[in-house]
C-alpha cells in the first residue's frame, strides 16, 4: 500500500514536473512566414526573401517551393544560402523567363508546419539592376565656361551588349553643403554634361539604372568634384558692376546738384513766360468775369488814343469851361479831393480799369476818385442840381482858367507843387502837398467827366450824362488818358491834365451830350470845350495860354474857334472865385475879332470857396482858389 | 436667316476641308519616305538598323499600350486575386516555341528568332481584333480603354508588316537565308469559335498579349544587337 502510495506521489511529481508550465513556453507550429519580395539583378537569375512567422518556442525550418507555369512539378528551392538567411536564389538553370512562377515558402517545427501565402511572379517584372559602375566625374571647360561631364558604364552582370536588357539612366548633382540633389534624366546614353556650376564650389554626383519595366536601381557611389575657381571671369563681372555703381552715383551727384543750386525742373523745363499784360488781373480770368477782362484790354490805351509822340506828350492842355459849373465841379472836385486822399492804392475794385490805379505810378486818388464816383454820383446829383441853377448865371461870365493846385512854373515852384518830370512821378505826395486841393480834385473830378459830357454848362444834362453813365466806363478811361499824358509843365497838376486829356478823348461824347441839351442853353454851351496850352507862366504871373487845335469832330461847328487862340493872362479872379482869362491878343493875331471870341467862348473852370477869394494877383492860387465845399 | 445657315454650314464644311487636308498631309508625312526594298525604283532606302530601330519602337510602343490596359484591368475588374486557380492559364500561344531564356534566345538562329516573331505577331491579329469588337460592345469598358484595344490591334498589324520588311531586307542582304516564311502556319492561330477562346477571358488574353509583346519587343532587341550591333546596343 505504501509502495503504490509513492508510486502515485512519484508519477504526481513527474507530472508535475513534465508538464508544460501554462505561464511558461508554449510550444506551437510555427507562424506563417511572408514572402517579401524576388529580385532579379539581370533577368537571369532571380533571388526570393522572405520573412518568418512566429517560430512556436521550437526550432523552425522554413523552406521554399515553387512550382512553373503549365506544369504541376514542384520544385524545392536548391539555394538557400547565396542570397542570405531567409532567400532563396534560382541560378540560370532554373530561371525561365516569362514563365509564371508560383512560389510557397513552408516553415515547419516539431510541432507542425504553416505554408505561405503563394506568389505569382515573372521574373521579366521583378528585375533590378545593380547601380551603374565607373562612374567618372571630369571638369571639361568650354569657352572658359566650366561644366561637368559624368560617364558611366552599365553593372557588369547585366547583359546590355547583347540587346537582353535595355537599361536607361538617371544621375544627380549636388554641392556639397546643399540638401537637394539636381536630378537630370540621362536616357540610354553613358555620358551627360552638367553645366550651370558655381565655381569654386565641390558636387556630389550619383547615377542609377532601370530597365524597360522594371525597378530602379540604387544610387551609385557618390563621385566628389570641385571645380576651380574662375576669378578671371568672376573679376570682368565685378568690373562691370563697378562701373555701372560709378555711373549711377554720378547721376545722383549730379541730380542733387541740380535740385539744391536750381530746381531740376527749371533746368529740364524753364518756366513759360505767361502774358503780361497791364491792367489785366488773373483772378478775375479764373472768376470768369469776361467782361471786365475785355473792358481792361479795351479800356487800356491801346490803340493808343493819345497821341504817342514825346512832343504831344509835352503839350499842356487846359480846358476851360462855361462858369456856370464851378459849383457843380468844384462839389465834384472836392469829393474826387476826398476821395482821391482816402484811398491809397485801392485794388479790392471790381473795376478792371481801377487795376491801373494798383500801379505804383498812378495816383492814389485816381483810384479813390474812380471809386468814388460811383459812391457820389447821387450825392453829386443832388448837390450839383442845387448848385447848377446856381451856376447858369455863371455862364456868360469870363473865361477862368481852371487850375487844380497850383500853377506854378517850374523854377518857381517851392516845395508845394512838384515839378512833374513823368508821368509815374508819385502824385500823392503832389496831392498832400495841396491839402485846400480838394475843392480842385473833385472838380477835376467834374472836369473829366464834364469833358465827355457835353457843354459844361448843362448840368443837367451833365448830370443826366454823369448819372447814365456807369463810373466804370468814365472813371478808368479818364484817368487812363490822363496818365498817358506826360507833362513837362509841372505847374498843371496832374488833375488838369487828367481833365484834358479826358476831354480829348470824350469830345465825340460830349458832342452826342450836347444835343441832348435843353435848348435853353445859352449859345456858350453848344461850344465845344476849348482847348489851351499853356506855354508858359509869365513874370507877372499870369499864365499864357494857347489854345489847340483839335481833331475831334465836334470842332467843325466852330472851327475858328479853337484855332490860334491864346488864352494866356489871368485877367483876375471875380468875386465868385473865378479865374478870368483873357486872350492875350499879342500872343497869336488871329482876326480881330479874337479877343472878342475869347472872352465869349473861354470857360473856364473855377471851383472856389466864397471865403478864399484871391485878390486878382498874377499869381493865382489854385490850390486856395479850389476848395471843394463840403457838405 | 436661312442665308447665314447656309453661310455657315459652307464655313463649317471649308474649315473641316481645311482640316483634313492639314492632318492628310501630316499623315502623309510620316510615310513621306517609303520603305523599299529595292533602290531601283527610286524611293529613299532605309538601312537596315534604322528599319530596326523603328520596329523595335513599335514594339515597345505595343507593349506599353497592353501594359495599360492589363493594369487597368487588374485594377477595376478583377475582384479577387485567386492566383492559385491561375495556373492554368494557358495562352493560345502556348504552343508556338519560344525561347525563355537569354542562352536560348541566343543559341537560336536568326531566322528563326525572325520566323518566331512573326509567328507570335501573326497569332495575334485575330485576338485582339475581337477583343476590340467586344469590348466595343460591352458598355462596361469607357472609350478610352475601348481605343486603347483598337490601337493595340492596329499595332500588331503594323508591326506584323514591319518585321516582314525587316526580314525581307535580311533576306536581301543575305544575313538571313530564305527560309523565313512570311506565312505562318495556321495551327498558330486559334480557331474563331473554339471552345477554348471563349473561355479565356479578357483579363486572361490581356495578360497572355502583354508578355507576347514583351517576347516580341526582346527578341527583336536581339536580333539588332546580333546583325547591326554598332548602333546602341
Amino acid at each position: 500500500m505504501k509502495e503504490v502510495m509513492e508510486e502515485a506521489v512519484l508519477l504526481f511529481l513527474l507530472l508535475v514536473i513534465y508538464t508544460p508550465d501554462a505561464q511558461g513556453t508554449r510550444y506551437s507550429p510555427p507562424g506563417k512566414p511572408e514572402l517579401t519580395r524576388c529580385r532579379s539583378p539581370e533577368k537571369e537569375t532571380f533571388t526570393c526573401w522572405w520573412k518568418p512567422g512566429s517560430d512556436g518556442g521550437l526550432p523552425t525550418t522554413h523552406a521554399l517551393y515553387y512550382r512553373k507555369e503549365n506544369s504541376d512539378t514542384i520544385y524545392e528551392c536548391s539555394d538557400y544560402h547565396t542570397a542570405g538567411e531567409n532567400s532563396c536564389f534560382f541560378n540560370k538553370n532554373d530561371t525561365s523567363i516569362w514563365v509564371n512562377y508560383n512560389i510557397t515558402v513552408v516553415a515547419s517545427n516539431a510541432l507542425g508546419s504553416t505554408f505561405s501565402d503563394p506568389v505569382d511572379i515573372d521574373v521579366v517584372y521583378i528585375v533590378k539592376p545593380n547601380p551603374p559602375e565607373k562612374v567618372t566625374v571630369t571638369v571639361m571647360e568650354l569657352k572658359e565656361w566650366p561644366f561637368l561631364r559624368v560617364s558611366w558604364e552599365p553593372p557588369h552582370k547585366a547583359d546590355t551588349r547583347s540587346g537582353w536588357i535595355t537599361l536607361i539612366y538617371e544621375l544627380r548633382v549636388k554641392l556639397e553643403g546643399d540638401d537637394e540633389w539636381e536630378m537630370h534624366l540621362a536616357g540610354q546614353q553613358k555620358l551627360f554634361n552638367i553645366f550651370s556650376l558655381r565655381s569654386g564650389g565641390t558636387y556630389h554626383v550619383q547615377v542609377r539604372c532601370k530597365p524597360d519595366h522594371g525597378f530602379w536601381s540604387e544610387w551609385s557611389s557618390t563621385s566628389h568634384i570641385e571645380i576651380p575657381d574662375y576669378l578671371h571671369r568672376e573679376k570682368s563681372m565685378w568690373i562691370l558692376i563697378a562701373v555701372f555703381s560709378a555711373f549711377i552715383f554720378l547721376i545722383l551727384t549730379w541730380s542733387l546738384h541740380m535740385s539744391s543750386h536750381r530746381s531740376l525742373k527749371h533746368c529740364i523745363l524753364p518756366p513759360v513766360p505767361g502774358p503780361k499784360i497791364k491792367g489785366f488781373d488773373k483772378q478775375l480770368l479764373k472768376n470768369g468775369k469776361s467782361e471786365d477782362l475785355l473792358r481792361v484790354l479795351v479800356v487800356s490805351d491801346f490803340p493808343p488814343t493819345t497821341p504817342s509822340n514825346y512832343e504831344d506828350m509835352l503839350v499842356e492842355y487846359l480846358e476851360v469851361y462855361v462858369p456856370q459849373e464851378q459849383e457843380v465841379l468844384l462839389e465834384e472836385s472836392k469829393d474826387l479831393h476826398d476821395s482821391c486822399l482816402k484811398f491809397e492804392g485801392s485794388t479790392s475794385d471790381n473795376d478792371s480799369g481801377r487795376v491801373s490805379c494798383d500801379s505804383h505810378t498812378l495816383l492814389m486818388d485816381k483810384c479813390g476818385e474812380a471809386k468814388e464816383e460811383g459812391r457820389q454820383t447821387d450825392q453829386e446829383d443832388s448837390t450839383t442840381e442845387a448848385e447848377a441853377q446856381g451856376q447858369q448865371k455863371d455862364w456868360d461870365q469870363d473865361t477862368l482858367m481852371y487850375a487844380n493846385g497850383d500853377i506854378l512854373s517850374p523854377e518857381k515852384s517851392s516845395g508845394r507843387v512838384k515839378t512833374w518830370p513823368s508821368v509815374f512821378s508819385p502824385l500823392p505826395q503832389y496831392t498832400l502837398s495841396l491839402p485846400d486841393q480838394t475843392s480842385s480834385l473833385e472838380m477835376a473830378k467834374q472836369h473829366c467827366y464834364s469833358d465827355s459830357l457835353f457843354c459844361p454848362g448843362s448840368t443837367s444834362s451833365y448830370l443826366t450824362h454823369l448819372g447814365n453813365n456807369d463810373n466804370e466806363t468814365l472813371g478808368p478811361g479818364s484817368w487812363e488818358i490822363c496818365l498817358s499824358n506826360r507833362q513837362p509843365y509841372s505847374h498843371i497838376p496832374q488833375m488838369q491834365t487828367c481833365q484834358q486829356v479826358r476831354s480829348h478823348s470824350d469830345v465825340n461824347i460830349s458832342t452826342i451830350a450836347r444835343k441832348q441839351e435843353p435848348a435853353g442853353l445859352p449859345l456858350p454851351f453848344f461850344r465845344p470845350t476849348a482847348y489851351v496850352e499853356v506855354q508858359r507862366f509869365d513874370e507877372e504871373d499870369m499864365v499864357v495860354l494857347q489854345s489847340i487845335v483839335s481833331d475831334h469832330g465836334f470842332h467843325e461847328g466852330f472851327p475858328q474857334m479853337l484855332q490860334q487862340e491864346d488864352y494866356s493872362k489871368v485877367k483876375g479872379v471875380d468875386s465868385n472865385n473865378m479865374l478870368l482869362l483873357q486872350t492875350e491878343a499879342m500872343k497869336e493875331d488871329g482876326d480881330g475879332t479874337t479877343p472878342h471870341k475869347p472872352t465869349a467862348h473861354i470857360h473856364t473852370v473855377v471851383s472856389t470857396q466864397d471865403e478864399m477869394a484871391q485878390p486878382a494877383s498874377g499869381y493865382v492860387d489854385t490850390a486856395t482858389i479850389f476848395t471843394l465845399p463840403t457838405y | 436667316m436661312v442665308s447665314d445657315s447656309s453661310l455657315n454650314h459652307r464655313l463649317t464644311l471649308l474649315f473641316l476641308v481645311l482640316v483634313c487636308l492639314v492632318f492628310c498631309r501630316n499623315l502623309t508625312s510620316i510615310g513621306a519616305a517609303p520603305i523599299c526594298t529595292n533602290a531601283q525604283t527610286g524611293c529613299q532606302a532605309l538601312s537596315l538598323a534604322n528599319l530596326f530601330d523603328r520596329v523595335i519602337q513599335h514594339s515597345a510602343r505595343m507593349h506599353g499600350i497592353s501594359n495599360d490596359l492589363h493594369s487597368e484591368f487588374e485594377q477595376y475588374f478583377l475582384p479577387s486575386k485567386n492566383q492559385i486557380g491561375r495556373v492554368s492559364r494557358n495562352c493560345h500561344t502556348s504552343t508556338i516555341l519560344t525561347p525563355n531564356g537569354k542562352e536560348n534566345a541566343q543559341r537560336m538562329a536568326r531566322e528563326e528568332l525572325t520566323e518566331v516573331i512573326l509567328k507570335l505577331l501573326m497569332a495575334w491579329r485575330d485576338p485582339l481584333w475581337r477583343f476590340h469588337q467586344g469590348m466595343a460592345h460591352n458598355h462596361d469598358f469607357n472609350n478610352f480603354s475601348s481605343n486603347k484595344a483598337l490601337e493595340m490591334s492596329d499595332m500588331v498589324h503594323e508591326l506584323r508588316k514591319g518585321v516582314e520588311k525587316v526580314a525581307d531586307k535580311m533576306q536581301m542582304l543575305g544575313i538571313i537565308s530564305n527560309s523565313v516564311s512570311s506565312q505562318v502556319s495556321p495551327e498558330a492561330l486559334l480557331p474563331s469559335d473554339s471552345a477554348e477562346w471563349h473561355l479565356m477571358r479578357d483579363y486572361d488574353l490581356l495578360y497572355c498579349f502583354r508578355r507576347d509583346s514583351n517576347k516580341v519587343q526582346n527578341y527583336l532587341k536581339i536580333l539588332k544587337c546580333r546583325i547591326v550591333p554598332e548602333h546602341g546596343c
